[in-house]
């Protein structure tokens, strides 16, 4: 009979280090864990009352998280006061008997709380030499000793305990890392982004005339690559190479840029030189985004391959290439220009129009002006091309019966 | 997902705590909340009814364990009733059965405490413990 219930103990025991094995390696946070945890080894063994404390390196403390069977007791002021020497007096994963207490220093300088917690049986816990947490168990139900097989049972658990807390502590740490790598790249994000606002009011300051020019075309860049469904990495990357596009005009003489006439052929030659240099000032930079010094090169290249610095066709270009394109070269007729005044709106769309198939992409060309006509007809509320339009415009920006009919995809574009 | 449940009523000065499911959760502890509001309202008299208990594991006993030990601290009775089994093995393993009374039904439960069957019927004043 003894041994028959010396047996369903022992099956019990197996069954509940199922549990506790259970609970540490679930999905619940930490708090829920230790919880099921204590509630575990406190059925196991019969304990009403029972605390569980996670060791704070920092504070030189052993602080209560979880506990059971306490009425009125403020979690938030029991600590236990855990010294390099203290560590050293603990026998690992072993439990210490209340009548040991008297003898080692750490119980006698913590008795306060001890006797609070009226506890019986402390359980340190340690993984990988370290300590982790630890269990102070209560009386037993009916007053019963603990027996020698049980305090085996504890030392199993002390293990278990120790490696699903030091497990979570790595991961919190992992957690707070992850945080803080976060943190950084944001601040990186920033820092770069404003590096290359700054970089583009400094082309753009080169010339009066082309002042907010880069933003412009960034911006119309990014209403265009949005329209065409385009995924939010590869959005930033043409608007950075929209900002960027022009770089390579720093090198360029001042007097070139800003010339009120016809350029000279040599003076043509020299300003078309700018894609080339943007490309091999951007080339040099190891971008986070795709293909920024091919898109900034190519951005004066035409679809029927009359562009330059490469004269590609339309195969060669990239979709990216072909939007840059586009919004490059409406700023450029929208603002005004040494050389000229700027177009009227109709002017200019009736020019974009004419040039669709030779200079422009007729897809980019008919979702651009889809975009405008939204904005138009007021069907979107962030208006990404008009806003700007209306910008240097003394009224809102109306178009002609025919550009709108053109842009409503009824027109010969 | 937790299966469990729990419903209580109080019968004059008993209350009565149905538990349902598997109490092998944290979630369980509910009815250790529960029995502690009756026993905090000044009930002395408490009966859990195991009808529809189908798994206790160590959380389960331990949740017991604290309703054992707060009715002690109130001076309160507790009895148990219609357990299977398997429940009254696991109680005896843990050494919890000596704390509490265990009768076969509620009836015998209310005998025991009241000398009445819950529906005020007067009944033969012996208790019918398992």
């Amino acid at each position: 009979m003894a041994k028959k219930l010396h047996l369903k103990r022992l099956l019990f025991s197996i069954a509940a280090l199922a549990d506790l094995g259970q609970e540490a390696t679930s999905t619940k946070d930490l708090s829920e864990k230790m919880k099921a945890a204590l509630y575990i080894i406190t059925g196991m063994f019969s304990v009403p009352t029972a605390a569980l404390f996670v060791h704070n390196r920092q504070r030189g403390m052993l602080d209560l998280i979880v506990e059971k069977g306490y009425r009125e007791i403020n979690r938030e002021g029991i600590h236990l006061s855990v010294q390099a020497e203290h560590i050293k007096s603990f026998r690992m994963n072993d439990p210490h008997a209340a009548g040991e207490f008297p003898k080692i220093v750490f119980f006698k300088q913590n008795s306060v709380i001890f006797t609070k917690l009226q506890t019986k049986i402390f359980l340190p816990f340690f993984a990988k030499g370290e300590l982790i947490g630890a269990i102070s168990l209560g009386r037993k139900l009916g007053g019963a000793p603990y027996r020698q097989g049980e305090k085996n049972v504890l030392k199993v658990i002390a293990q278990q305990m120790a490696i699903t807390l030091s497990n979570a502590q790595l991961f919190r740490e992992l957690a707070r890392k992850a945080a803080e790598n976060r943190r950084l790249y944001r601040n990186m994000q920033r820092i770069y982004n404003d590096t290359i606002q700054a970089f583009a009011a400094a082309i753009d300051a080169k010339d009066g005339y082309t002042k907010d020019h880069s933003y412009r075309v960034a911006s119309y860049a990014v209403a265009i690559a949005k329209e065409l469904g385009w995924k939010k990495k590869d959005v930033e990357g043409i608007y950075v190479a929209g900002l960027l596009h022009d770089i390579g005009k720093i090198i360029i003489a001042t007097k070139v840029i800003k010339k009120g006439e016809k350029l000279s052929a040599v003076e043509l030659s020299e300003i078309q030189r700018h894609p080339r240099i943007s490309y091999d000032i951007l080339s040099k930079i190891k971008f986070p985004w795709k293909n920024i010094d091919n898109l900034v090169r190519h951005h004066h290249e035409r679809v029927d391959g009359k562009g330059y610095p490469d004269a590609l066709r339309s195969g060669e270009l990239s979709e990216g290439v072909k939007i840059l394109a586009l919004a490059d070269a409406f700023d450029a007729m929208t603002t005004d220009r040494p050389y000229r005044d700027k177009m009227s709106i109709d002017e200019a769309f009736r020019e974009v129009m004419k040039c669709c198939g030779t200079q422009f992409d007729d897809k980019i060309t008919k979702v651009f002006f889809g975009l405008i006509r939204r904005e138009l007809d007021g069907e979107v509320c962030d208006r990404q091309i008009l806003h700007h339009l209306e910008c240097n415009e003394a009224s809102p920006v109306a178009v002609s019966g025919f550009a709108y009919q053109q842009m409503d995809g009824s027109g010969n574009t | 997902m937790s299966n469990f449940s729990l419903s209580s009523r109080s019968v004059k000065d008993v209350a009565v705590i149905t538990p349902r499911g598997y109490i092998n959760d944290i979630g369980a502890v509910r009815l250790e909340q529960e029995s502690g509001q009756y026993l905090d309202n000044g009930l002395k008299k408490l009966v859990v009814d195991f009808s529809d208990v189908q798994f206790i594991n160590t959380i389960g006993l331990s949740i017991f364990l604290s309703i054992v030990q707060n009715t002690q601290d109130h001076g309160s009775q507790l009895c148990f009733t219609n357990m299977k089994k398997d429940h009254l093995e696991i109680f005896e393993i843990a050494g919890l059965i000596g704390h509490v009374k265990v009768f076969k039904d509620e009836n015998a439960a209310f005998t025991y405490l009241n000398g009445r069957t819950p529906d005020g019927k007067k009944t033969a004043s012996q208790t019918t413990a398992v």
